[in-house]
């Protein structure tokens, strides 16, 4: 049996002594943390281990002895070596030795007491393996994701083995405490005996970190205190807020700063990690937001702003920016049909006519813009691309949506002369960070393009009505029924005068059909328009809610403090002497990274499938930004 | 050995089973093999003038479809008053509920259970809800145009002669998706009239001529075979004369067509008769002669 030895690489230059470690039996492993010089006093260093012992939890013990031979050869030594294995008794007992030059190494493991046979001993092979225990000490060891080949039961086997060498040395920190400037009664070897690391602002922050966690504790109480008030549960309150997302992220993000300035201690290195990333990720946010901020509010962009957005909220909202492609998608719905040559020339057309309004040149763009949209409508009024479309029924819901626009027109002109002082008080917001203000963005767009939202909202109900009602009456035509109770189409004789109204409605909606979905499609194309922006912002405020920057960084500059493995360089290798390795941390690589320390995001969006989506615009159901009631349920 | 295999077939019988090992060869076909064997145990003997009167239904459905597309002609080019039709409508339709009790002396009304008060409401739901459509059905295919109209119509009123329930049991047919085609048609058509007062009209008379019509046809020629024949001949030469005015050509057509229906294809039934050759025996599928559909309910 193989007998591995964990050595770390600053205790090769010490000099003589004992072996501190602890020894691993499922792994037959000896991981040796610190070297014991002379001269000693027996009892105080067992006196030292029980006290190390009973602060980590990690059961010590003398593993053998160190040999350094310098110069002058020490016969005596090793025989003086030899006599301590009476004194600390350890099974196995090694022996570690490093000859005059660096090169030569020996080391035996000796079984001493056999009951039967006193005094014969036998030897074992010892695998060296040397690590540098500072590494180890500050890295966080992943478990790796289960292989699915046949190996994972060794690869699960080897990892326990890691982390076992892992924890041991982790948890024997206060073993390192002690430096060579500490009068203490035992002389230690490790990778602190030269000096104990330590940073001044480090220690400052820890000083201070206390009482600020217990003041913002205190204040972030006081608010949440005042958010559960019952003031705020009233009818109209929750509902409002819950489809806002900027009410979203400033509770996730109150969270977030009650759990990084919470009074506990955290209980695992993930936890911490975790509150680290968070921290760190407030903190780009409020930096980026106070950037914008200090943008904003230079040479008067905000008048600016508010200068542009009147006239685009005036007819579509976005609707410069979104009348190309919305109507470039019409004219390739209606392109297989006619009047190609024509389509196309109103899309250029409408393409020159949005252009001068992206020029701050409000009161060009103001008539212009407003003119579109009731272009789209009156064109839709008329036969568009040919489309064959019941004149009056087309009549009526044009006229009916350009009263829409007519109301909508004098609900901005109402509003326009306070939209500079609104945004100049939403843009403060943004100290609060980048993406409060990106929510408060898409909400103002929101409201911005609510008449869209009830144009789409019209256009697919009455399209649903009439998709619902075909499907039920073309049942109804073939002479069948849907069987509720047994969820499947029956056949069923039906009265003359039911038949009779069923299929004059049939006809009825079959001819009207082609009206409503011309206008569902269109108001539909602007709505997902709407959706999309929307969607992209939330995308970049779920991007900085959920990114573990702290995770990131640590991986850039100490690779080795995110450990996913190690792996072993063979230093020598040579028949008779022992195998010697070199442990190195394999760091973890950068998906994992985001992958295991991702913050969870606010989760209000909702998960479609690109079918569940389609099949929901054929069938003219709502499709919303937020996650609604009945998703949550599947 | 020879004569021995000959004794043996002598006293053994020969079976017609497959589970015994007999002493035959493998290829061995006795006399009795094919003695079950019966042909055309089912075949029925047509008489010509039987077959021709069946095909009546054939030809009145045919004639509907024929009326009801020549009436709506004449609408379309104002020839015909839409009052008048109303009226005409009006009159046989109260002509025919009053025979369609009159015949079977009440017979029929009492199985089904069906009041008069039910009759009044269907025939108001009838027109109110054609009154209250009719401007609706006016614009309806307005920008559709006329060749789509007619072409729909046609394949509407194909299928409700396809569909249509003449009597035989088939899978195919469906009467009610054969009703709701003749319907969808006629809205169609009325659609391209000129006033909705016409469309109003039209739809009433497709529901008479193509709901109501074939009713009284069916108890007709269940009860008075005889005067069942005479209305066929009659509605089928004032189908040929409407026809008349209109196209001579389609009419000649058109006569053609019911002259082959109703004589020769019987005709041509009876002759191949002849050649019928259905083989039954033991071979056939198992048929239960128990009427089991009231399981199947």
């Amino acid at each position: 049996m193989v007998l591995k030895a964990f050595f770390p690489t600053c205790c090769t230059s010490a000099d003589s002594g004992l072996l501190v470690g602890r020894w691993v039996p499922e792994q037959s492993s000896a991981v040796v943390l610190a070297v014991v010089h002379f001269p000693f006093i027996p009892i105080q260093v067992k006196e030292l281990l029980a006290q190390v012992q009973q602060a980590s939890r990690v059961s010590l013990a003398v593993l053998g002895t160190w040999c350094h031979r310098q110069q002058e050869s020490e016969e005596s030594l090793g025989h003086f070596l030899e006599g301590l294995g009476a004194i600390f008794s350890h099974e196995p007992w090694l022996q570690l030795c490093r000859e005059r030059g660096s090169k030569f190494w020996s080391c035996k493991a000796t079984h001493q007491q056999r009951p039967g046979t006193p005094g014969v001993s036998s030897e074992d092979h010892v695998m060296l393996i040397f690590y540098d225990q500072r590494k180890v000490l500050l890295s966080h060891l992943h478990s790796p994701t289960v292989l699915p080949d046949c190996q994972a039961g060794d690869a699960t086997a080897s990892a326990e083995g890691l982390a076992a060498i892992f924890d041991t040395v982790s948890r024997s920190e206060v073993l390192f405490c002690k430096n060579q400037f500490d009068e203490g009664p035992v002389r230690l070897s490790h990778w602190q005996s030269e000096g104990v690391e330590a940073s001044i602002l480090v220690e400052l922050a820890k000083q201070a970190s206390g009482p600020v966690c217990l003041l913002v504790a205190c204040l972030l109480s006081l608010v949440s205190a005042s958010g559960s008030c019952r003031l705020w549960k009233l009818w109209p309150l929750p509902f409002i807020a819950s489809k806002l997302s900027t009410c979203e992220q400033l509770r996730h993000r109150l969270e977030h700063l009650t759990l990084v300035f919470s009074t506990q201690k955290a209980q695992s290195p993930a936890q911490l990690m975790r509150k680290a990333n968070m921290l760190v990720s407030m903190l780009l946010d409020v930096a980026l937001g106070l950037t914008l901020l200090s943008w904003l509010h230079s040479s008067n962009r905000i008048g600016q702003l508010a200068n542009a957005l009147i006239p685009m909220a005036d007819a579509t909202g976005l609707w410069p920016f979104v009348s190309a492609p919305a109507r470039a998608c019409v004219h390739w719905a209606c392109l297989g049909l006619e009047l190609v040559p024509l389509s196309s020339l109103l899309v250029l057309m409408l393409i020159l006519t949005a252009h001068p309004s992206n020029n701050n040149n409000t009161t060009a763009a103001s008539p212009h813009v407003a003119e579109e949209l009731q272009h789209l409508l009156q064109w839709l009024m008329g036969a568009p691309a040919g489309l064959k479309m019941n004149r009056a029924l087309d009549q009526v819901l044009g006229r009916f949506f350009l009263y829409h626009i007519h109301l909508w027109i004098s609900y901005i002109h109402l509003m326009s002369p306070f939209i500079e002082r609104i945004l100049w008080h939403v843009g403060l917001s943004a100290c609060l960070g980048l993406t409060v203000a990106l929510s408060i963005l898409s909400d103002i767009l929101a409201l911005l393009t609510f008449h869209i939202y009830c144009f789409y909202v019209y256009g697919a109900r009455l399209y649903c009505l009439k998709i619902c009602g075909l499907s039920s009456l073309w049942r109804l035509f073939r002479g069948k029924k849907w069987n509720v109770l047994r969820q499947r189409v029956d056949s069923c004789s039906y009265d003359l005068d039911q038949l009779f109204i069923g299929t004059l409605l049939f006809t009825i909606l079959v001819f009207l059909l082609p009206t409503t979905a011309l206008y569902y499609l269109v108001f539909t194309l602007l709505r997902l328009l709407v959706v999309t922006v929307q969607g992209l912002i939330h995308l970049l405020v779920d991007l900085i809610n959920s990114l573990p920057l702290y995770s990131l960084g640590l991986r850039l500059c100490r690779p080795y403090r995110l450990a996913a493995g190690v792996k072993f360089h063979v230093l020598e290798h040579e028949a008779g002497r022992p195998l010697r390795l070199l442990m190195q941390i394999n760091p973890l690589p950068y998906s994992s990274v985001v992958h295991t320390y991702r913050l969870p995001s606010s989760g209000c969006h909702p998960k479609h499938s690109w079918g569940s989506l389609c099949r929901k615009l054929f069938f003219g159901e709502l499709i919303y930004p937020w996650k609604q009631r009945g998703d949550k349920q599947d | 050995m020879c004569d021995q295999t000959v004794t043996n077939t002598e006293e053994v019988k020969w079976q017609k089973v497959l589970y015994k090992r007999q002493p035959f060869p493998d290829n061995y076909v006795d006399r009795r093999f094919l003695e079950e064997l019966r042909k055309n145990i089912y075949a029925r003997k047509y008489q010509y003038w039987a077959v021709v009167f069946e095909s009546s239904v054939v030809i009145q459905q045919l004639c509907s479809v024929c009326v009801f597309v020549v009436i709506w002609w004449y609408m379309d080019e104002g020839l015909l008053a839409p009052h008048w039709l109303l009226g005409t409508g009006l009159a046989s339709s109260l002509i025919g509920y009053v025979l369609f009790d009159l015949i079977d002396g009440g017979e029929g009304r009492q199985k089904s259970g069906r009041t008069r008060w039910a009759d009044l409401k269907s025939a108001l739901v009838f027109i109110t809800f054609t009154y209250g459509f009719s401007p609706v059905l006016k614009t309806l295919t307005e920008s559709v145009s006329t060749d789509t109209i007619y072409a729909m119509s046609v394949f509407m009123l194909l299928g409700h002669l396809i569909f249509f329930d003449y009597g035989a049991n088939a899978a195919i047919v469906s009467s009610t998706l054969s009703l709701n085609m003749a319907i969808f048609a006629s809205v169609c058509l009325a659609s391209r009239l000129p006033r909705s007062l016409h469309a109003f009209i039209m739809v009433t008379f497709a529901i008479q001529i193509f709901a109501l019509w074939p009713m009284l046809q069916k108890k007709l020629k269940a009860c008075t075979p005889r005067s069942y024949v005479g209305v066929t001949l009659l509605f089928a030469f004032s189908a040929f004369g409407g026809l008349l005015s209109i196209s001579a050509v389609g009419a000649v057509l058109f006569a053609l067509l019911l002259f082959s229906i109703s004589c020769l294809c019987p005709f041509y039934l009876i002759r191949l008769q002849l050649f019928k050759e259905n083989i039954h025996g033991p071979w056939d599928e198992a048929e239960i002669k128990e009427d089991l559909s009231r399981f199947l309910s």
